[in-house]
């Protein structure tokens, strides 16, 4: 199903400009095309080109949400379903027919900084303008409070949703009908859904400090009871739980510590969903806080992406660091890596940045031609 | 310590530290007789106060509570987002993501995590303008303490020392200054230790010091026996440090039978739906208790706001703490006939930043920020300044942090000029230029 990997080749494709706000999540829609969403609720996508060469221009933007987007799933490579803090999931049809033509701009941000700081004698760049078609959600599913955790099964089928009210859901995906839901305590934070279906890894969190009301939690769940089947609570001590994936054949289920962690604490953890035993612990970790993880389609790797403005790939069976993508700002104000996400056939990885960027990287097969460049956003 | 010669006003008032109006009228200070019957006979003939007692009568509890007017502050320690909370930006680069919803103060909206609040809005005094000094915590809890400057090198008294100071009843069982979880940090000042605070843990745990080695009636023997010889020994050896080693050893026993006071086991599960299940809620609850019995100030603190990271899931969470704590405390405050008399203070050391930096996070902000008042001298419903549209500074109305404790000594009926000397040196209760802010006072 995908192309050949070659880690250490990896090389970045484009940095897509997009600094209206902070880039906070980002999807593959099929080979060719990728979707991100920032912290105000817009979603944009982008057609990739076959070969590198000049950034390439959004086409659509998906109208509607108000607020931020928290992740972004694709199925079928038609359905983009958007998890948001203005309470929604939202479906978007790619097939769809695309509305009225409006004015992005890409720099916003950057100009808007510039005008306030005039002072500094530095200039406003020029408006990196483009046209975009907008296009409305088919489907909006209203949920209680900011959706946080969204996940898609591995055979499309189901849709796995965590939110600020402790809620966990399980939907149709095609129909969006409620097939299951439960309560967690605190917020419920990251989820994932094992290839089977059978069983749910849920992160739960109350982030008060120095308050008895404070709460982590990760616990496995059968799916069809909504009970417990392993509480992994004690292991994870005081660890926010910010991603979960489980791999392609459903042997491992990866969990990434998020929060701002002191240190290089926002490790991956490899456990085994059937007995919720740690197999592996992945050094090291992302500095100040891992955020994401997304399995490759090759079923042997992972990627995980942090607050250290680093995508790092782990090669499953041994654990070890194949490749590292980005590089490291550096100083006490970072920025973050918000979502990673590998395109269907594997030989690309996109990563959401926070600084207003969407970063490709080719990752394997359509080497020919690559353009084996890095660029910093700093 | 205060100069009862101020000119400003006549010399009882100012020895009492008292500003007027409101005086506290004679009638509405409890009684002789009200006293007596709550008193305790010791073995010596000696007669002290016995709160715990005092209350078992309903029109005494009742002719206390008029007798003075109290205060509690809320304690944001780190300092709390005012854009997220009393002065949001909707719409603007700076707002993030909580929204806004009405209030019951037609046109006035507030954060989506304040729900409760948004229903007390009426007796809230809302300061949105305040700009201060001191930008980061230790300078800044000092300051918003003691409206004076930590670099001054002057140990300034913190609002609940004063408060005790002037507000504070001298031979009661309790405390006249407690606080509990993260409060403030410096203490009695230039008052001295009778008006230092009394300090809780954040759930209202008691220190173990306060947990007596014997029974009661042999630590009564041993109390008396303590008593006579002292006495004795004074009378040959006259000095104040005995006599305070002596009003100490008194004060701290009385505190022995009035500490049951502190034990919310009892009556918290009624009163968790109120005010939240949180050692914040259950905290405030407790100074609710404390205020009723008498004591002039009670700070309970909150943390963390500190969110120069994940500001916006720190203060979601944050606010779904305070919002039932604070308004089940007003709610509680009115039905028990206390909020008239009690001022309640929200704030903390600094605001935060309009700009989200790029931890998701605010830092801090002195330039433009939010203090709340509610009830003893405050008029309720009265939003007072304002910040440009992203928040970036105050648009009109400034005020500073000696601006803000004349307002609330003034509340309170205390003079906010109010002299002390340390050494020589005059001191005055709030800084030179202070001024109350009349619009919010009753």
């Amino acid at each position: 199903m995908s192309a050949e990997v070659d880690f250490g080749k990896a090389a970045l494709l484009w940095s897509l400009p997009w600094d209206a706000a902070w880039v906070s999540a980002v999807s593959f829609v099929g080979p060719a095309h990728v979707a991100a969403g920032n912290n105000l609720g817009e979603i944009l996508l982008w057609k990739l080109p076959e070969k590198p060469g000049d950034a390439p221009p959004p086409e659509r933007q998906f109208v509607g949400h108000t607020n931020g987007i928290n992740r972004l799933v694709c199925a079928e490579d038609r359905w983009l379903i958007s998890a948001s803090n203005d309470h929604t999931l939202r479906y978007w049809d790619l097939q769809g027919a695309p509305g009225e033509p409006v004015k992005v701009v890409l720099n916003a941000r950057t100009i808007e900084e510039a005008e306030r700081n005039k002072s500094s004698g530095k200039k406003p760049p020029s408006p990196l303008e483009v046209e975009v078609h907008t296009q409305a959600a088919a489907k909006t599913i209203e949920g209680r409070e900011w959706i946080t955790g969204l996940a898609l099964s591995h055979d499309q089928s189901t849709l796995i949703t965590g939110d600020d009210a402790g809620q966990v859901v399980l939907f149709d995906r095609a129909g969006g009908a409620e097939k299951k839901r439960w309560e967690v305590k605190g917020w419920a934070y990251a989820v994932a859904l094992s290839p089977d279906l059978k069983q749910a890894a849920v992160s739960e969190r109350y982030p008060l400090v120095f308050d008895t009301g404070r709460h982590t939690a990760v616990k496995l769940w059968a799916t069809d009871s909504a009970t417990v089947q392993h509480d992994l609570t004690k292991d994870f001590k005081d660890m926010q739980i910010a991603a979960a994936a489980y791999s392609n054949d459903g042997k491992v289920l990866a969990i990434g510590r998020g929060g701002e962690a002191e240190g290089p604490n926002g490790k991956v953890f490899l456990l085994d969903p059937a007995t919720g035993q740690k197999l592996r612990e992945l050094t090291p970790g992302h500095l100040s806080g891992l955020t994401d993880l997304c399995f490759h389609p090759d079923g042997q790797h992972l990627a995980s992406a942090g607050r250290d403005t680093l995508v790092r790939i782990w090669n499953i069976a041994d654990g070890k660091m194949v490749a590292e993508l980005g590089k490291p700002r550096g100083g006490q104000f970072k920025d973050w890596i918000h979502a990673i996400s590998f395109s269907p056939d594997g030989t690309r990885l996109a990563a959401a940045d926070m600084a207003g960027f969407v970063h490709v990287w080719q990752v394997g097969g359509r080497g020919e031609g690559m353009n084996l460049f890095s660029i910093t956003c700093d | 310590m205060n100069d009862p010669s101020s000119p400003r006003h006549g010399p009882a008032p100012a020895a009492q530290g008292l500003c007027g109006p409101p005086f506290c009228p004679r009638h509405e200070h409890i009684s002789r007789r009200a006293l007596l019957k709550g008193g305790l006979a010791t073995a010596a003939g000696a007669v002290v106060a016995n709160w715990g007692g005092l209350f078992n009568s309903q029109s005494i509890a009742a002719e206390a509570k008029q007798r003075a007017k109290r205060c509690i502050l809320l304690w944001m320690n780190g300092g709390a987002s005012q854009i997220d909370t009393f002065d949001m930006k909707p719409g603007r680069p700076t707002a993030g993501p909580f929204r806004e919803i009405k209030t019951a103060l037609p046109g006035y909206r507030i954060c989506e995590y304040l729900p409760k609040m948004a229903q007390q809005v009426g007796k809230l005094g809302i300061i949105r303008s305040m700009r201060t000094q001191s930008p980061d915590h230790p300078d800044g809890i000092y300051h918003m303490h003691t409206c004076y400057k930590q670099s001054e090198r002057m140990p300034h008294p913190e609002l609940g020392a004063m408060v005790a100071k002037y507000l504070g009843q001298e031979d009661a069982d309790l405390p006249s200054f407690v606080r509990m979880g993260p409060v403030g940090n410096a203490g009695a000042g230039y008052l001295g230790p009778r008006y230092a605070p009394f300090s809780i843990d954040r759930g209202g745990k008691l220190p173990p010091f306060t947990s007596p080695y014997l029974p009661a009636a042999n630590e009564e023997r041993r109390n008396e026996l303590l008593r006579s010889m002292e006495a004795e020994f004074q009378r040959e050896n006259p000095a104040d440090p005995y006599e305070s080693h002596r009003v100490a050893k008194e004060s701290a026993w009385r505190f022995l039978r009035a500490r049951s006071l502190f034990d919310t086991s009892k009556d918290w599960p009624a009163h968790q739906d109120l005010y939240g299940a949180s050692d914040f809620g259950r905290g405030c609850f407790l100074a609710r208790k404390l205020v009723e019995a008498g004591v002039a100030f009670v700070e309970v603190g909150q943390d963390n706001y500190d969110s120069h990271a994940d500001n916006f899931v720190c203060h979601k969470a944050n606010m779904q703490v305070l919002d039932p704590a604070w308004s089940g405390l007003l709610i509680d405050l009115e039905r028990t006939g206390l909020l008239q008399d009690t001022l309640v203070v929200w704030m903390g050391e600094v605001g935060r930043t309009p700009v989200i930096n790029n931890r998701a996070g605010r830092d801090h902000f002195i330039h433009g920020w939010t203090v709340v008042l509610a009830g003893a001298g405050i008029q309720g419903g009265v939003i007072y300044g304002s910040t440009d549209a992203d928040g970036r500074d105050v648009a009109e109305n400034p005020v500073s942090e000696g601006d803000l404790f004349a307002t609330i000594y003034t509340a309170l009926g205390v003079d906010p000029r109010t002299k002390h000397y340390v050494g020589k040196r005059p001191i005055w209760a709030t800084p030179e230029g202070s001024k109350p802010v009349k619009d919010l006072l009753a």
